[in-house]
């Protein structure tokens, strides 16, 4: 609860003092995202010049945070520095006594970013088409950049999701592409594989026999 | 705001909606009640005084509604003072949970019912239109709450300045009025950050089509953070989805008409979260047009 001008790095990364590496560098990404100059969520509160600022802080705050030995000596003068809060600072004595919540690690706890608590809930071991997409956008992956990684053809991995089965090859690049997306989604292929190519087979015997049900 | 109240109702609590949009109703048409026997419209024109009297029952069990119809043209908004009495008449009808419906805007009917909520959930659009009403909503809820927990004169006329965005003293943001006030009179200012720290609005995202869109959500909540020092929480995202917009012409809920609906699922685990037993009433505000 302090004013831009007076966080430190840590503040203005909303990370914890104890952050690791790859939270810095996922909190880094999102307030850079955040604060972006076409960044839909700055529009109407900040203005160019305050953005710009924004920017700037955050990269020197990634810069220091980034390097182990530049950091070391931040985290030093931030504690030598830190004084005992003077009595007129209300607002950084009230955010000390604050009892801890068990969501200070904001942006930092992405790509599963908070809604994996409810995916276990659901305790969903199915994956059709939709939960392989669910996994995706939590990842924060793109299609293309799944099929960058993969040289599956995009199309194809859309039909995947939207489990048009008819339109994908033989089972056995079907099992393929299933196999590598769940790999780019971090997910784990003995659950996902058979389950998915459960609903693929079935989906697809359906149809074949309305086929041969209605000759024309 | 349908969804999220038929989604509770499904868990087995007993929900109340209420329609406090008496300008934009519909909250009976969402939940295939098309011609409510009664209306809240009747409780502000002082028609009918037992608001429990106008609760009617929806298709779904454990939801029923308070609903807002339309054959009042010109309906105003309720006075201060009825606001007031329908507040406290809302609490005193048996509930689990009770969802407000508000409408766009951020006429002070509208702030004080999201004030008066235990949650308070404004829900995003990822278009530049949404997110701008959002912030105004967000700033009018912002600075009445504040007014409230505020006493003395003069910091309340230090208040009424930073209001105006042109003012002359150069506090920009809410944050450099807490230093001013603090430095105005200590005990304002300590009564000012207790304020904050119990203004806490949820955000959902609506009609994510990409990743980026659920991003915003994150994005959002760091700018309340630094911008209005307030603790948003990014309660989650309902995907944009072609199944949402059949359930609407079939007048019915999609957690109940396609609870398998990639949205519904969301939707429900939304609901979930509200659903955490420490709170009890919900209003919701459309940052959108929609």
């Amino acid at each position: 609860m302090k004013p831009i001008g007076e966080q430190n790095h840590y503040e203005l990364l909303e990370i914890p003092r104890e952050a690791d590496a790859a939270e810095i560098e996922r909190a880094y990404r999102m307030t850079q995202a955040a604060y972006a100059s076409d960044s839909l969520a700055i529009y109407s509160v900040f203005g160019d010049e305050d953005a710009l600022g924004m920017r700037e802080r955050i990269e020197l705050a990634y810069e220091v945070l980034s390097d182990p030995d530049r950091r070391r000596a931040y985290d030093g003068s931030l504690d030598g520095h830190l004084p005992a809060p003077a009595p007129a600072d209300l607002a950084f004595e009230l955010e000390r006594q604050r009892p801890a919540r068990n969501e200070p690690k904001p942006l930092a706890s992405l790509p599963l970013a908070g809604f994996d608590d409810l995916e276990a809930e659901a305790g969903s071991t199915v994956y059709d088409g939709a939960g392989l997409r669910r996994a995706r956008m939590r990842r924060g992956l793109e299609l293309e950049q799944i099929a960058h990684v993969t040289k599956i053809n995009p199309t194809y991995l859309r039909f995947l999701e939207e489990e048009r089965f008819d339109d994908l090859p033989a089972s056995v690049y079907v099992r393929g592409f299933v196999g590598a997306y769940a790999r780019c989604c971090g997910l784990d292929l003995r659950a996902v594989v058979p389950s998915y190519m459960e609903r693929f087979e079935a989906g697809r015997v359906a149809r074949t026999r309305s086929r041969q049900g209605h000759p024309f | 705001m349908a969804n999220l109240a038929a989604a509770l109702a499904r868990r087995g609590r007993s929900v109340l909606a209420i329609d406090v949009d008496l300008e934009g109703a519909n909250l009976h048409t969402c939940l295939g009640v098309p011609s409510p026997r009664a209306s809240l419209a009747d409780f502000v024109a002082h028609r009918e005084e037992d608001l429990a009297k106008l609760v009617v029952d929806t298709p779904l069990r454990h939801l029923r509604l308070i609903a807002a119809t339309q054959g009042h043209l010109g309906a105003a908004q309720p006075s201060h003072v009825r606001r007031e009495r329908l507040l406290q008449a809302i609490h005193r009808i048996p509930a689990d949970f009770v969802f407000l419906d508000l409408g766009a805007g951020t006429h002070s009917a509208v702030v004080d019912y999201f004030l008066a909520a235990d949650e308070g959930v404004i829900v995003l659009s990822p278009e530049p239109t949404s997110i701008e009403n959002a912030y105004s909503f967000l700033r009018a809820a912002f600075y009445r709450r504040m007014r409230e927990a505020l006493e003395s004169r003069a910091v309340r006329r230090l208040l009424a300045q930073a209001m105006d965005q042109r003012n002359e003293r150069g506090i920009r943001t809410p944050l450099d009025l807490l230093r001013e006030i603090q430095a105005l009179d200590p005990a304002e200012g300590a009564r000012f950050v207790a304020a904050l720290q119990h203004f806490r609005p949820r955000l959902v995202v609506n009609e994510a089509r990409t990743s980026e869109d659920i991003k915003l959500g994150f994005a959002v909540r760091s700018v309340c953070k630094k911008y209005f020092g307030i603790d948003a929480e990014y309660l989650g995202y309902v995907n944009h989805d072609e199944a949402a917009r059949r359930s609407m012409i079939a007048r019915r809920p999609l957690v109940d008409s396609h609870p398998t609906a990639d949205a519904a699922v969301y939707l429900t685990r939304i609901a979930a979260k509200l659903a955490d037993p420490r709170r009890s009433s919900v209003s919701g505000s459309r940052g959108g047009s929609a």
